[in-house]
């Protein structure tokens, strides 16, 4: 039975309230330090460079109060595929001609290269899910939704449509935990007329991917057809694209969020830049 | 882009509220798909899932055009990235940036398709392939490029994972679409009478 239970799953806008020093920042200013942070993991290839991200992560989760065990709680699930991973890349990592061989046996060749690139891999994965537990555990949705508005609203200048862009987020995060309802009702709804829904074992391939057909394509249509009902929901309110709205929520950049932000360039500058030994 | 010369611009306003809402709903599914175990199927390969996710790109792109497509590719790609347990995409240049291609090339598939008088029932489903193979390619070859796996890895990924996607999302874009427009068709014909 617990098959059919989906909403449980959804845990979209989980928040922890510690009223920290980074809850308290503006949530401008934790998005765009959110996107420095992992770019600056994303470009950085060097062992020593991702040890000092790590550490800078633990003391961003320490500063925001949160608990080791939420901060971290995408790792643990994920521990046996980074191992798994991990001797994969190490085995079968394809070298350089000059470079430095370890063991080479028939088809495995172990080097220092392939050993340094599946620790920067595990490292990176551990700091990425550290940097979006801060920034999600500290920041509501509607906090989220908000900032990124206020942030692409420069863009308009372009002729980006920013409120556009906020609302169609806005409309994705509320949909999902209706849709989730709406596909246990299809999956309960299938079964009872009989569908093979949560009867087949995991490796019965094909019979799961048949038993996901009966209730993936109502979905699909039930959800653009509340579409239909919602735009013309918002037209009777007078919804007009790309006209100005005013918002209930003004933010004020205080001098903390200045230094936060100031701090983050420079760290994430210098981790980026700095020649890192190895 | 629209062609919106013939229709007045009440008409033109109410067709972007439209790509909004439809752009989140379907973008609503994809991070539904990803959340839940409902958009992945268990193969037991080292990407570990064959996923349907991708699907609300293709379908966005097939019904509202290139940008709704677009942009739900990056909201897919952007829950994979933050709820990825592997750690390849907790790379955003794995995670994120090839599926934004995803509903485009859904889109280019379509319409070029139309263009050329293809009915609907054999273009929907190599539109839904097309798609689904844009994913499977470009994560692969991000893969390539960012982790060096060696190519016949790539390559039994390529077909262990990526053909069956490709088939499910034939499948699957063919019966959404083809419902989908069924009905307003039979709605617009009982506003008339």
């Amino acid at each position: 039975m617990a098959d059919f239970e989906l909403a449980r799953y959804v845990t979209i806008g989980q928040y922890l309230a510690t009223d920290s020093v980074i809850h308290r920042l503006d949530p401008r200013v934790k998005l765009v330090a959110f996107v420095l942070w992992v770019v600056a993991a994303s470009c950085t290839g060097s062992l020593l460079g991702n040890a000092v991200l790590l550490i800078l992560g633990l003391a961003g989760l320490a500063l925001a109060r949160i608990p080791l065990r939420f901060g971290l709680s995408g790792v643990v699930p994920a521990i046996p595929l980074i191992l798994l991973m991990s001797v994969l890349m190490v085995l079968f990592y394809q070298p350089d001609p000059g470079a430095h061989v370890w063991l080479h046996w028939r088809i495995l060749t172990i080097t220092w290269e392939g050993v340094r690139l599946a620790l920067v891999s595990a490292a990176r994965f551990i700091e990425m899910v550290m940097f979006i537990s801060i920034l999600t555990l500290s920041t509501t949705l509607s906090d989220l939704t908000r900032a990124l508005e206020a942030l692409l609203r420069p863009l308009r200048a372009l002729r980006f449509p920013a409120d556009e862009a906020a609302l169609m987020v806005s409309i994705a995060l509320r949909f999902v935990p209706t849709l989730a309802q709406e596909a246990e009702r299809l999956m309960k709804a299938q079964a009872a007329r009989g569908a093979d829904i949560g009867t087949a074992r995991p490796w019965q391939l094909i019979r799961r991917t048949r038993s996901v057909l009966p209730v993936i394509v109502p979905l699909f249509v039930s959800a653009l057809r509340r579409a239909d009902e919602l735009v013309l929901a918002m037209e009777a309110r007078g919804y007009v694209p790309g006209a100005p709205r005013s918002s209930y929520v003004e933010y004020a950049a205080r001098g903390s969020d200045a230094m936060a932000l100031a701090l983050t360039v420079l760290l994430c500058a210098l981790i980026v830049w700095l020649p890192w030994p190895w | 882009m629209q062609g919106y010369s013939a229709v007045s611009a009440g008409e033109a306003k109410r067709s972007q509220t439209r790509r909004i809402v439809v752009t989140g709903v379907l973008a609503a599914i994809a991070i539904l798909l990803g959340v839940t175990r409902l958009g992945f199927i268990p193969v037991p390969t080292a990407a570990g899932n064959a996923t349907i996710m991708h699907l609300p790109a293709v379908i966005g792109g097939v019904l509202e055009g290139p940008v709704v497509g677009g942009v739900i590719g990056l909201i897919f790609g952007l829950t994979s990235f933050f709820d990825a347990t592997n750690p390849v995409f907790k790379d955003p240049l794995v995670a994120i940036l090839p599926r934004i291609f995803i509903g485009i090339v859904a889109y280019l598939v379509y319409a070029g398709l139309r263009r050329v008088r293809v009915p609907a029932w054999v273009n929907l489903p190599i539109t839904g392939f097309m798609g689904s193979a844009t994913n499977t390619v470009l994560v692969l070859l991000m893969i390539w490029l960012r982790f060096h796996w060696r190519l016949p890895v790539i390559l039994s990924v390529a077909v262990v994972n990526g053909l069956p996607e490709a088939v499910v999302s034939a499948i699957i874009t063919t019966a959404v679409v083809g419902a989908y427009l069924g009905i307003t068709r039979r709605n617009a014909k009982s506003k008339i009478s």
